[in-house]
């Protein structure tokens, strides 16, 4: 293999790990501030996709205008859900999942009898190839992978800079703590929805400016993102951020080198491992 | 009380023969087809009950289903040997699988647990879709033989290439799971496991062995997934990996979440309402999600014991509204 080629593909990994690595921090956000699984996560995710392939083909909008409309529009879906479905749940993480495992189904359904189950693509502005050193590399990807780290900077430094963000923070240390300190839990549960919502929103979007879009997207993303915070210990966010980078250079790299199952099998081995030697992921404590 | 043991006998003896039965009262191949499913689908929720009793909700039933249906029809039409060890053995490479995943996955608890099982049930998809040479990769696998027939000479010749006796073989499995089942949950081993359910780390502290046992209620748990696929791929004569998908294991989830998980009965009566209504309801097939994911809904909402918990909610309902009545009186 080239060197060209193996940049291309480490590229190409790199924005894999964006995108995965946006899914896992919506999930793991939620996962500690508003304590449930959200399984349906992936099909915000898939719904980000679609609102934005409706906004750039149906109302002829700008992409990245429609990007951050259907963001905030979807975070905004991300409290409601949170005020309707999972807040009366809260203290019972089973049932919360099983509410979750629901909203898969009907939002699944929604969208398939809006749109019908043919897979359908949209074209981000970004064409064309960036020649470097003999490899050649999509400006899409290179959009997606700047797009993907600037957000998860900009996560980082609200959770580190801002009163919200610690008061994120306080809440998944010590539920009751932070709650005792006067931290509203009600009003970060539903900035931490909003806040991954958006983020799947955001993932959706970019992958479907890479690939097609179909209603049963989802469950990728979904899987990968679960992969992704066990990899890197739950709840923790440079925990996403490193797993995701592992898986996302997995999957980039060794289908070039081997095939696309191999990544898949690896990926499985490595969470095998990491749970035998480190129950609670790369990042995380117990 | 020997009264009572006995009327509870002869009643579930009434009740299994009218299971027997019932193919007589509504022949043709439809109904025999939803039976079947009926019967499939009550193995399976009471299994995954099983698992539940230590705590962990595994949704891995539609992986370890693919492995069970993949390990019976790869061994009959391979190796050729006897479609009823191919069906046991199918059973049991399941439990053997969840046994080696089980050890580092039962160190995750709670929710976590789920989220690996999702992903193990994805590698076994995964895998039987790239292992072409073997498995016929996307498309599966068709013509496989029904099971084998029971010849006794002279006596005995049951065939299973009509549909009715599949019914019958797949009853025998229903009764015969059912009954390995309750013996397991009603025996030490089940308190032990209800004892992790409710503490695992008090349980741990007076010396169980909390992991070989929660291995152990998942291995169990997976035998009979596998055993019903190897059943399901013989009695539909064909296999594909997208057969039992991620939405199957959740539907199975959904029986016993609505049936209600605290009670033995609960995954049964689950999955008996959940598959009849939408059968029942067929004109409206293709709002089938929504009706699934708005029953569970409410059941999650309304009646946190599911149907099981019915009686007793009404009861506590109805006594409240009296109480009322009473005191403004």
């Amino acid at each position: 293999m080239s060197i060209g080629a193996l940049a291309q593909s480490i590229i190409n990994g790199f924005s894999s790990a964006g995108i995965y690595i946006l899914v896992a921090l919506g999930l793991t956000l939620v996962l500690s501030i508003v304590n449930i699984v959200q399984l349906s996560h992936g099909e915000i995710y898939m719904i980000g996709a679609y609102s934005v392939y409706y906004m750039v083909v149906s109302l002829g909008l700008n992409f990245f205008l429609a990007l951050v409309i259907s963001t905030l529009l979807i975070g905004g879906l991300g409290i409601l859900l949170e005020r309707l479905c999972f807040r009366p749940f809260r203290g019972q993480p089973d049932r919360a999942m099983i509410i979750s495992i629901g909203l898969i189904l009907v939002l699944q359904s929604v969208v398939l009898s809006i749109a019908g189950g043919t897979p359908r693509s949209y074209s981000s502005p970004f064409t064309g190839v960036l020649q470097i050193l003999g490899a050649s590399i999509s400006w899409e990807r290179l959009v997606i992978l700047l797009i993907g780290f600037g957000l998860i900077a900009v996560l980082f430094l609200f959770v580190r800079m801002t009163k919200t963000g610690q008061a994120m923070l306080a809440i998944s240390q010590d539920r009751e703590g932070a709650a005792l300190q006067g931290i509203n839990i009600n009003r970060i549960s539903a900035v931490a929805m909003f806040l991954g919502c958006g983020l799947a929103a955001i993932g959706g979007a970019l992958v479907g400016s890479l690939f097609s879009i179909s209603p049963t997207m989802g469950s990728f993303a979904l899987m990968k993102g679960i992969a992704v915070i066990i990899l890197g210990g739950l709840g923790s966010i440079p925990g996403a951020v490193v797993g995701g980078l592992i898986l996302g250079l997995i999957d980039g790299i060794m289908p070039v080198l081997a095939t696309t199952y191999l990544a898949g099998l690896i990926g499985f081995g490595a969470i095998i491992i990491i749970l035998i030697f480190r129950p609670q992921g790369i990042w995380g404590h117990e | 009380m020997n009264k009572r043991l006995l009327i509870q006998i002869l009643s579930y003896g009434v009740l299994i023969i009218f299971m027997f039965l019932l193919p007589l009262f509504f022949p043709g191949l439809y109904v025999t087809h939803v039976l079947i499913l009926i019967v499939i689908n009550i193995i399976l929720a009471s299994s995954l009950r099983l698992i539940n009793l230590t705590g962990q909700m595994s949704l891995a039933h539609g992986g370890m289903m693919t492995i069970g249906a993949y390990t019976s029809t790869l061994l009959v039409m391979k190796l050729g040997i006897s479609s009823w060890a191919a069906l046991l053995l199918a059973g049991f490479s399941a439990a053997i699988i969840a046994c080696l995943v089980g050890f580092p996955f039962v160190r995750l608890k709670g929710i976590y647990f789920s989220m690996v099982t999702i992903f193990l049930a994805q590698m076994v998809t995964l895998t039987v879709q790239q292992w072409r040479s073997m498995t016929g990769g996307s498309s599966g696998i068709y013509n496989i033989p029904r099971p084998d027939p029971i010849v006794i000479p002279g006596i005995l010749n049951i065939t299973f290439t009509s549909s009715v006796n599949c019914y019958y073989l797949v009853l025998v499995i229903l009764l015969v799971s059912l009954i390995m089942l309750y013996a397991i949950e009603h025996s030490r081993i089940g308190l032990t496991f209800r004892g992790i359910q409710q503490s695992d780390s008090l349980a741990e502290s007076v010396g169980m062995n909390t992991t070989g046992f929660k291995v152990l209620a998942f291995s169990i748990g997976c035998f009979f997934p596998g055993l019903t696929g190897g059943f399901y791929s013989q009695y539909i004569m064909a296999i594909n990996p997208d057969t039992f998908s991620f939405l199957f294991a959740i539907y199975i989830l959904i029986y016993m979440i609505v049936g209600g998980s605290g009670k033995f009965i609960g995954p049964i009566l689950g999955a008996f309402i959940l598959t009849v209504l939408p059968e029942v309801m067929r004109p409206l097939k293709q709002f089938q999600p929504f009706f699934f994911a708005g029953v569970l809904m409410l059941v999650i909402f309304l009646m946190p014991e599911g149907i099981v918990g019915l009686p007793r909610r009404l009861k506590v309902v109805a006594g409240r509204l009296f109480k009322e009545r009473e005191e403004r009186a």
